[in-house]
């Protein structure tokens, strides 16, 4: 990575290498190389940061464009439910964390029946039924993916650890700002009034 | 009728699809068959050049 595209990034390199959003797995998918930089020698493979700012900004740019009240943001995943719960408050989406009934998306006659215009996922693996009942009423999905992500049924990727506590609230906080921005509620120059501590999850 | 953006196919009305604004520019509307979305298979926008998933 040559510092003329690391002056692009949404926030400081060494916040982003200390908060290991780059580190990925043990494992890789052929879907994922494009995204992947390089493998280190004790053999993490590890993600590309300048991908990963530019797919957070496409994000953004196109969940502002949606009825966000509309989008759910989902995670079955421990660590990712505060910083969902975060965002959802900050933003206005629905949030959908813990256990996902199944029909939530598909079934009116269920009383928590939610009818979503695009779904974020943490982990595309682990929230696989939010997924299927995606696809199955025709929503874009967004997921979370790391090194080990295959990308079936997803229409965009952020390439992003998906499994640390720090990583996913800077992950979520990250999308939260840049949506603020894409919406105008807040300019480029203007220091965001949440702080990553507050989207990070307590062991 | 519309066509899936990564091999072309027609879709025909009632089939599993997905259909959105293309995430960079928002002009184009994207539309992904079955098939194509399941394997994962990548689309690039006519209007902006963007790649995805």
């Amino acid at each position: 990575m040559d510092t003329q595209q690391s002056d692009t990034l949404l926030l400081p390199q060494e916040v982003l290498l200390s908060a290991g959003v780059h580190i990925g797995t043990r494992v890789k998918t052929k879907d994922m190389i494009p995204f992947i930089y390089k493998v280190r020698p004790d053999g993490l493979f590890v993600l590309d940061m300048d991908k990963m700012n530019e797919r957070v900004k496409v994000a953004a740019k196109f969940i502002s464009r949606m009825d966000i009240s509309r989008v759910a943001v989902a995670s079955s995943k421990r660590y990712g439910r505060l910083p969902v719960h975060k965002f959802c408050e900050v933003t206005g989406a629905h949030p959908l964390v813990a256990r996902f009934t199944s029909g939530t998306f598909t079934n009116p006659t269920y009383s928590h029946y939610f009818e979503p215009v695009a779904v974020i996922v943490t982990d595309a693996l682990a929230d696989q039924q939010i997924v299927v009942e995606a696809t199955a009423v025709g929503v874009p999905v967004i997921a979370l993916c790391s090194t080990d992500n295959n990308l079936s049924n997803v229409d965009l990727i952020i390439p992003i650890n998906n499994k640390g506590r720090r990583s996913l609230a800077i992950a979520y906080w990250l999308l939260a700002r840049q949506l603020k921005r894409e919406l105008k509620e807040l300019t480029p120059e203007q220091e965001f009034s949440v702080s990553i501590d507050d989207f990070e999850s307590t062991m | 009728m519309p066509s899936c953006i990564s091999c072309s196919k027609r879709i025909a009305p009632g089939e599993k699809t997905v259909k959105f604004p293309c995430p960079s520019c928002g002009t184009v509307t994207i539309w992904r068959c079955e098939r194509c979305r399941l394997f994962g298979r990548t689309y690039t926008c006519p209007g902006c050049g963007f790649k995805g998933p």
